[in-house]
């Protein structure tokens, strides 16, 4: 039995494995303290009972917690397992078919007392789900509802479903293009936190062309994986479209790295939020004056994250009427940091359950 | 030389190819390259579309390199893929798809072609006239913009001595009282529908089909839920109607084409008419699939005579001898998505 101090050493050793840092970012002691504090209210709300008005009150971890996760990227993997760990609960772990390599190396560098509590397993039968007190899936929209469909009433479910990101550049338009391509490039654009589109305030042309210099700026410091036959389809299937599109229409503009499918930025002259066929395939859009729902269209009700260039206080808080759960600076899109809501969830809160005496 | 001049001359040597039972590459060449200049000539946005590919007529020697245009691209109705006016379209057939998917357009200023092009794919079958046909989808007339719709109402009229059954009234539903009246005949019955229709009549009846009968299935479950491997949905044709797997065929086509690919059997390619050919291209590498390698098919289909008659589609095959093709299905990422969608294999 570790107490949460304990764990909280523990992992900050883990979490020094390069595998982790490359996703994770740097992770202190003093950081997943002020964590579990900011969001349980004491460092040892989960060891010992604290007043709480006129109670005395105790969380307490989940036995089990089945993690579901997608193969795109491993960030949330390594963040839904890491929440699981520091929370002290046996974490079951369902991969993708085609495994998460990195993520499956971590797991075996933990520390003893943490390497017991994780199982990793490749099927999902009834045994694993019913075993589990809390069910966290990341997946597209119908293995989310597949899943759910699955679970006994009193199994809690934390579905983290089909979303999509964008940015907003409103000035600045070197740096923004340079934060854009990292922020498009990263993991292959395949995570729920990858733009598929960038809002321009002022000329999207001038904005697009000078993305596609840092796309393939980008590339050649990082080139992208290889891709497989269907996302390579996908490409040239977007590419061909696109190019009809411009033959017919200068309102729309096309730029790809030539002799690959490495990278494609798609100026529209029109707002409406598009889905990219992901690989870093990036629409530019004119900012619409009026930043509504309606103005960007129904994909817009999936939005995740806004990453804005400039990024400030009060521009950020002007957006926040949009479905997003997080606006950040350009450039971090894919770096969340440790304290953020998962689609809205405050990732430990959710976890636990309270005892109250008294 | 005018549209209709340039369009009848190769309607006439397009004609005189579709009565052949086979045709020489060189033949395939010389009229492709010439639907081409005619394509190139009168359909503007195709025009443009090679301009800014830098090819034309002159430039082209070899109907491989003839510009291909995604099927996507008959989506963008503003900028209409055919030779002529829409406004003068007797027919306009619609992309299907899940909702809220934009629907490609197919216009046809005639159906004379389209309809040749149904018959002679439809005859390479060398299938026997059946006493009974049954349509498994809704009737031409109720369903105007449907292809697939149109395309048994030819191969009803084309059975004009048949017994025909329209099994699926105006409001979509299927009239099992008209399915199960089947049990009683004695003579071939030809049963043709979606694999989607099929699998709702496997649901609600089972009976056995005279000697001699068969049936077709097209159509995949674009836009549904339901998802049934070929060996299964094959062994549900013996179970619930009788029919040997021989007896039973799947079509490939799609709105974009005027033609028709047919494969008999739970194995097997599927095989075009001989004014089409076809080309596997791996994605990749922009070129033809290397042997037994899957990639994404490549039709050249003649019959498209009045929009383009170079495709370039999203479903994957291997490339067979002579060719034929080995149909793998339509490429899972063909729509947009979001993240995470391989988490679907969680379900698996």
């Amino acid at each position: 039995m570790t107490t949460t101090q304990d764990r909280i050493q523990l992992l900050t050793q883990a979490c020094q494995s390069h595998l982790a840092k490359d996703v994770l970012g740097e992770i202190s002691n003093t950081q997943l303290t002020a964590w579990i504090t900011a969001e349980l209210g004491h460092v040892d709300a989960l060891d010992i009972f604290h007043a709480h008005g006129p109670l005395r009150s105790r969380a307490f971890a989940p036995s089990t917690i089945l993690h579901i996760v997608s193969g795109n990227t491993p960030h949330a993997a390594f963040q839904s397992l890491l929440r699981g760990l520091l929370i002290g609960s046996h974490n079951d772990v369902k991969l993708p078919s085609l495994g998460l390599p990195d993520f499956e190396k971590w797991i075996h560098s933990l520390p003893a007392p943490l390497s017991g509590l994780v199982s990793c397993h490749s099927d999902l039968t009834d045994a694993l789900l019913y075993q589990a007190e809390v069910v966290i899936a990341i997946g597209s929209d119908a293995a989310i509802t597949g899943i759910h469909s699955r679970l006994l009433p009193q199994q809690r479910f934390i579905p983290h479903g089909h979303k999509v990101s964008i940015g907003i550049v409103s000035g600045d338009f070197a740096e923004g293009a340079r934060l854009a391509a990292k922020d498009c490039s990263l993991h292959n654009q395949r995570g729920c936190l990858s733009p598929h589109a960038i809002y321009v305030q002022g000329n999207t042309q001038k904005f697009a062309q000078m993305l596609a210099q840092e796309m393939a700026r980008y590339s050649q410091d990082d080139p992208p994986q290889p891709l497989s036959l269907s996302e390579a389809g996908a490409v040239q299937n977007l590419r061909q479209t696109t190019q009809f599109i411009t033959a017919n229409d200068d309102r729309t503009q096309l730029w790809q790295s030539e002799g690959s499918l490495h990278w494609t930025v798609i100026l529209e002259p029109d707002s409406t939020l598009k889905l990219s066929c992901l690989n870093r395939c990036i629409y530019v859009k004119p900012l619409p004056e009026e930043i509504t729902t309606a103005a960007l269209g129904p994909e817009c009700q999936y939005l995740s994250t806004i990453a804005l260039h400039p990024f400030s206080n009060t521009t950020s808080e002007s957006l926040a009427h949009l479905p997003a759960h997080r606006i950040c600076p350009l450039g971090s899109s894919q770096q969340p940091d440790l304290f953020w809501h998962h689609d809205g969830y405050a990732p430990l809160a959710s976890l636990v359950k309270w005892k109250d005496l008294g | 030389m005018s549209l209709t001049q340039a369009s009848n001359q190769i309607l006439h040597s397009l004609r005189t190819m579709m009565q052949s039972h086979k045709v020489l590459d060189a033949d395939f060449q010389t009229l492709a390259l010439e639907v081409f200049n005619l394509q190139y000539t009168h359909n503007t946005a195709y025009q443009k579309y090679c301009h800014s590919l830098e090819i034309c007529p002159q430039s082209v020697s070899h109907w491989h390199d003839i510009p291909r245009v995604s099927t996507d691209a008959f989506k963008v109705t503003a900028h209409p893929l055919c030779t002529h006016d829409t406004n003068s379209a007797v027919r306009t057939f619609l992309t299907s798809g899940t909702t809220g998917e934009i629907s490609g357009q197919h216009h046809f200023p005639t159906l004379d072609l389209y309809e040749l092009a149904i018959l002679k794919s439809w005859q390479q079958l060398d299938l026997t006239a059946p006493a009974t046909i049954v349509l498994l989808t809704p009737r031409p007339e109720h369903a105007p913009h449907s292809s697939l719709s149109h395309m048994m109402g030819v191969l009803a009229e084309h059975y004009s001595s048949a017994e025909t059954i329209w099994a699926i009234a105006e409001d979509g539903s299927m009239d099992m009282e008209k399915i199960n009246s089947l049990a009683e005949r004695t003579s071939p019955v030809a049963i043709l529908g979606t694999a989607i229709a099929f699998l709702h009549l496997f649901e609600n009846t089972s009976l056995t089909l005279p000697s001699g009968s068969y049936a077709m299935e097209t159509g995949g479950y674009k836009g549904t839920k339901r998802q049934l491997e070929k060996a299964d949905l094959y062994s549900l044709f013996t179970e619930k109607l009788g029919l040997p797997h021989s007896s039973v065929i799947n079509e490939y086509s799609m709105t974009e084409l005027s033609s028709q690919f047919y494969t008999r059997g739970l194995v097997g390619p599927h095989r075009g008419p001989v004014w089409t050919r076809t080309r596997v291209i791996d994605p990749r590498t922009g070129t033809d699939a290397a042997p037994g390698e899957p990639g994404h098919i490549a039709i050249y289909d003649l019959a498209n005579l009045y929009s383009v008659s170079a495709l370039q589609t999203q479903d994957i095959a291997i490339a067979g001898e002579g060719g034929c093709f080995t149909l793998l299905g339509r490429d899972s990422t063909a729509l947009p998505r979001g993240c995470s969608r391989a988490a679907d294999h969680a379900l698996g």
